[in-house]
C-alpha cells in the first residue's frame, strides 16, 4: 500500500495526471416510497456501487445521497456470517449488526429457521454447513428485518430453484408491506416480474429510465446488438434470408397466424432432412420447437412456413434453426436467425410473483358446475 | 447541503446542475468529509449495543477456538510476571522498596495488558471486519471499541490472578485501592484514542502491522511496568504524563492499591489531560480517515 502511495506520488511529482475513472457520474434518481426499482446493466456498470452509495457503505465523490428511514441491505449475504459460531448464534449476532435489538431478533428466531430450512442444522458451527445452506441463512437473517428501504444486490444467483421462488416471494411481500425495494439483477425475468420502474446503467451513466418493460426492451436490443446475432456460414446449408410476420407481412399478433420464410442456399443436394425451427424468449430460453422432413434439392430454396395459431403472448422473441440429416449430420448448425415481436394483450402478472412469466398463450374455456 | 426530512422509505439521488467543466464535478457538490463530532457520537451512542455485539462474538470465537480458551487471558500476563520477577527484581534500579517486587511488577503488568491487547486488536479491527464493512451502515469507530470490551474481560480475568498474589506475598490491598475506579477512565480514554488512530492507519499503510508488534515491545519497557515510576527524573515527569499517559496510570495504581496513599495529582491531572487530547485527536483522525474504508480496505 505504501508502495502504492509512493509510486503515485512520483507520477505526480512528474507532471503526469491522476487517472481517475468514474464508476458512476450524473446518476439523478429519485425513488418513491413504496415502489420498487430494478437497476440493470452490463458488468461493471456501477451497479453495486449505486447500492453501496445508497447502503451509506460507501461515500460519493461529489453529490449526495438521501434515504429516509431504515435501509436494509442484502449484499454479499454469506459473509457477514462467522464460520465458528453456531447458526442460532449467528442469527443473534448478524440480526444485531443489521439493525434489530436482541428482542426482535428473538421473535423473529422462528421464522428466519424456517425460511431458511435450517431447523435441524441451527446449532451446528456455520463451517459445517454447505454453501447453499450458509446463503439461505444469510438471506433469511436479512430477510426478516422490516427495514423501509430494502436494497437487493444480485444475491438471487446462488441457490436452488425453489429457495430462490421463496426469496423472490418475501421480496414480494415485503413491498406489498409497503417497503421501498431497490433490486440489481441479470435476471430480467424476475426484474420484470417484481419491480415497477426501472433504471439501466451503462458506463457509469444512466441510459434509460422509466417503467420496467421499457427500459427492459431497450436493455436487451442493446444487448441483442452487441451480442451480435450471427447467422453461422459453417455448414453445408446456410441461411440467406429470413422473416417471420403475420399475414402479408403483417404485425404478429398473439394467438393469430404466423408465417415464416426462409431462403436456403443448399451446397450439396442435401437430400432427405429435417429442419427444425425453433423460438425462445431469451438467448437461452426455447419455447417451443417445429420440423419438417422433406427432401431438400441442391441450390438456392425458399421455403415457407405456415403457423395457424402462434401461441405466444405479447412480447419479444428469438428464432432459431437447424437443419440435420437423417444419419445425424450437422448440415445447419443451431443458429438465431432474427428476432421479432408479437403483440397482444400484455401479460396480466399472475398473483405473488412467479418468477418466469409463462410465455404461452393457451385457450382455455372454463366452467362452474 | 441543507437535510431535508425524507419521507420513510423514498430515496434521492442528486449529482447534475450545471458543470462547469465537463469532465469534474462541480466545486459546490464535491464531497466534503466535515467533521461533526456531535452527529457521529449521537449516532454512535444511539448504535451501542452493536459493540457489545461485536465483543461478544469475538469472545464466543476464542472461547471455542482455543482449548484453553479464556484461560490465554490469565496465562499472558503471568509469564510476564514470571520473567519481570526473575531477571529484574535482582536489579537494583528496579527496587520496588516495601512492596514484594512480584505485586508491585502485576499491579503494572495489569493496566499494561490491557492497553496491549486493546491496540493490538483495535489496530487489526477495521481489517479483520472487511466483510461487514461492504455491507451494512454502522459507526466504524465500534469495531476498536469491541476490541476494547474485550481487552477489559481479558484483563478482570486476569486481575484474578492479583487476588492470589496478594494472599501469597501476604501483602494486602489497601482501602486507597477504591481510587482505582478513578483512574481506570484515564486508561480507558488513551487506549481507545490509540486504537481509533492505529486502526485507521492501518487500513492505508499496512506496514504497520509489521511495525506495531515491534512499538508494543518498546512500550513495554519505555513504561513503568517492571521499573517504578520514581526512576524518571523529576524534570521530565510533566512531559513524559503527557505524552505516556499509562506511567502516571501505573504508578496511582501501586500508589493507592499497594502503598494506601492518594494519587499525585498533578500527574494524574496531566496524564488526563494527555489521555484526552490522544482519545479526542484519534477519533478525529478515525472520522476523516473513515471515508475510504469501505474502498481500501
Amino acid at each position: 500500500m505504501l508502495r502504492d502511495h509512493v509510486h503515485s506520488l512520483g507520477r505526480a511529482l512528474r507532471g503526469q495526471r491522476r487517472r481517475l475513472r468514474w464508476v458512476l457520474k450524473d446518476v439523478n434518481l429519485e425513488v418513491e416510497p413504496g415502489s420498487s426499482l430494478a437497476v440493470v446493466g452490463a458488468n461493471g456498470s456501477g451497479k453495486s456501487t449505486l447500492l453501496k452509495v445508497m447502503a451509506k457503505v460507501t461515500f460519493p465523490s461529489a453529490g449526495y445521497c438521501e434515504v429516509g428511514g431504515r435501509v436494509g441491505a442484502m449484499i454479499e449475504v454469506r459473509s457477514g456470517i462467522h464460520p465458528d459460531l453456531s447458526g442460532r448464534e449467528n442469527v443473534y449476532f448478524y440480526g444485531t449488526v443489521l439493525g434489530l435489538s436482541r428482542r426482535q431478533v428473538a421473535a423473529r428466531f422462528d421464522e428466519i429457521v424456517d425460511f431458511a430450512g435450517l431447523a435441524d442444522a441451527i446449532d451446528r458451527p456455520v463451517k459445517f454447513y454447505s454453501t447453499g445452506m450458509q446463503m439461505r441463512l444469510g438471506f433469511s437473517i436479512a430477510a426478516f428485518m422490516e427495514p423501509d428501504v430494502l436494497l437487493v444486490d444480485e444475491v438471487l444467483a446462488v441457490g436452488d430453484a425453489s429457495f430462490q421462488q421463496k426469496c423472490l416471494q418475501r421480496m414480494n411481500d415485503v413491498v406489498a408491506m409497503g417497503t421501498t425495494l431497490v433490486l440489481v439483477s441479470h435476471d430480467l425475468a424476475a426484474v420484470e416480474a417484481m419491480c415497477e420502474r426501472a433504471v439501466w446503467l451503462a458506463d457509469a451513466r444512466v441510459a434509460a429510465e422509466g417503467p420496467v418493460r421499457q427500459v427492459l426492451s431497450a436493455y436487451r436490443s442493446s444487448v441483442e446488438q452487441d451480442a451480435g446475432l450471427a447467422t453461422r456460414a459453417d455448414g453445408p446449408v446456410r441461411v440467406l434470408k429470413a422473416a417471420i410476420s403475420g399475414p402479408g407481412a403483417s404485425q404478429l399478433r398473439s394467438g393469430g397466424p404466423a408465417e415464416v420464410r426462409l431462403v436456403l442456399q443448399s451446397d450439396a443436394g442435401a437430400g432427405e432432412a429435417r429442419l427444425h425451427l425453433g423460438v425462445s424468449e431469451g438467448t437461452a430460453m426455447p419455447v417451443f420447437l417445429v420440423a419438417h422432413h422433406g427432401l431438400f434439392p441442391e441450390g438456392e430454396l425458399e421455403m415457407a412456413c405456415r403457423m395457424e395459431q402462434l401461441p405466444l403472448m405479447a412480447g419479444r422473441y428469438y428464432l432459431w434453426m437447424a437443419m440435420q440429416a437423417p444419419g445425424g449430420l450437422t448440415l445447419a448448425p443451431w443458429q438465431p436467425l432474427t428476432t421479432f415481436e408479437v403483440f397482444g394483450p400484455s401479460p396480466r402478472r399472475p398473483p405473488n410473483g412467479v418468477m418466469v412469466l409463462a410465455p404461452i398463450h393457451v385457450e382455455a374455456k372454463w366452467q362452474l358446475s | 447541503m441543507p437535510a431535508p426530512t425524507r419521507a420513510r422509505g423514498s430515496c434521492v439521488l442528486d449529482s447534475s446542475p450545471e458543470l462547469l467543466q465537463p469532465e469534474s464535478p462541480p466545486a459546490h457538490l464535491r464531497y466534503r468529509h466535515r467533521l461533526r463530532p456531535g452527529r457521529s457520537l449521537a449516532e454512535l451512542w444511539a448504535k451501542r449495543e452493536i459493540v457489545w455485539t461485536l465483543a461478544e462474538r469475538d469472545l464466543r470465537v476464542r472461547y471455542k477456538e482455543a482449548a484453553l480458551g479464556l484461560a490465554w487471558a490469565l496465562l499472558s500476563p503471568l509469564a510476564l510476571l514470571a520473567v519481570f520477577t526473575l531477571v529484574f527484581s535482582r536489579v537494583r534500579a528496579f527496587h520496588s522498596g516495601p512492596v514484594p517486587y512480584p505485586l508491585f511488577a502485576y499491579a503494572g503488568l495489569l493496566p499494561w495488558t490491557f492497553f496491549s491487547a486493546s491496540v493490538s486488536n483495535g489496530a487489526n479491527s477495521i481489517l479483520a471486519n472487511k466483510t461487514l464493512l461492504n455491507k451494512v451502515h454502522f459507526p466504524r469507530e465500534t469495531f476498536p471499541l469491541a476490541s476494547l470490551c474485550v481487552a477489559g474481560v481479558d484483563t478482570l480475568l486476569a486481575s484474578l490472578a492479583m487476588v492470589v498474589l496478594f494472599a501469597v506475598t501476604g501483602w494486602g490491598p489497601r482501602p486507597a485501592g477504591v481510587w482505582v475506579v478513578a483512574i481506570a477512565p484515564v486508561e480507558v480514554a488513551f487506549a481507545a484514542g490509540v486504537s481509533l488512530a492505529l486502526s485507521a492507519v492501518l487500513v492505508y499503510v499496512r506496514d504497520m502491522t509489521i511495525l506495531l508488534p515491534i512499538l508494543l515491545q518498546l512500550g513495554l519497557f519505555a513504561s513503568p511496568v517492571a521499573w517504578p515510576f520514581s526512576q524518571i527524573p523529576a524534570w521530565l515527569r510533566p512531559a513524559y504524563a503527557v505524552a505516556n499517559p499509562l506511567g502516571p496510570v501505573i504508578d496511582s495504581v501501586r500508589r493507592t492499591l499497594l502503598g494506601g496513599r492518594a494519587p499525585d495529582p498533578l500527574l494524574l491531572g496531566l496524564a488526563a489531560a494527555g489521555a484526552l487530547a490522544f482519545l479526542a485527536g484519534g477519533y478525529a483522525l478515525f472520522k476523516r480517515a473513515e471515508v475510504g474504508f469501505a474502498d481500501t480496505a
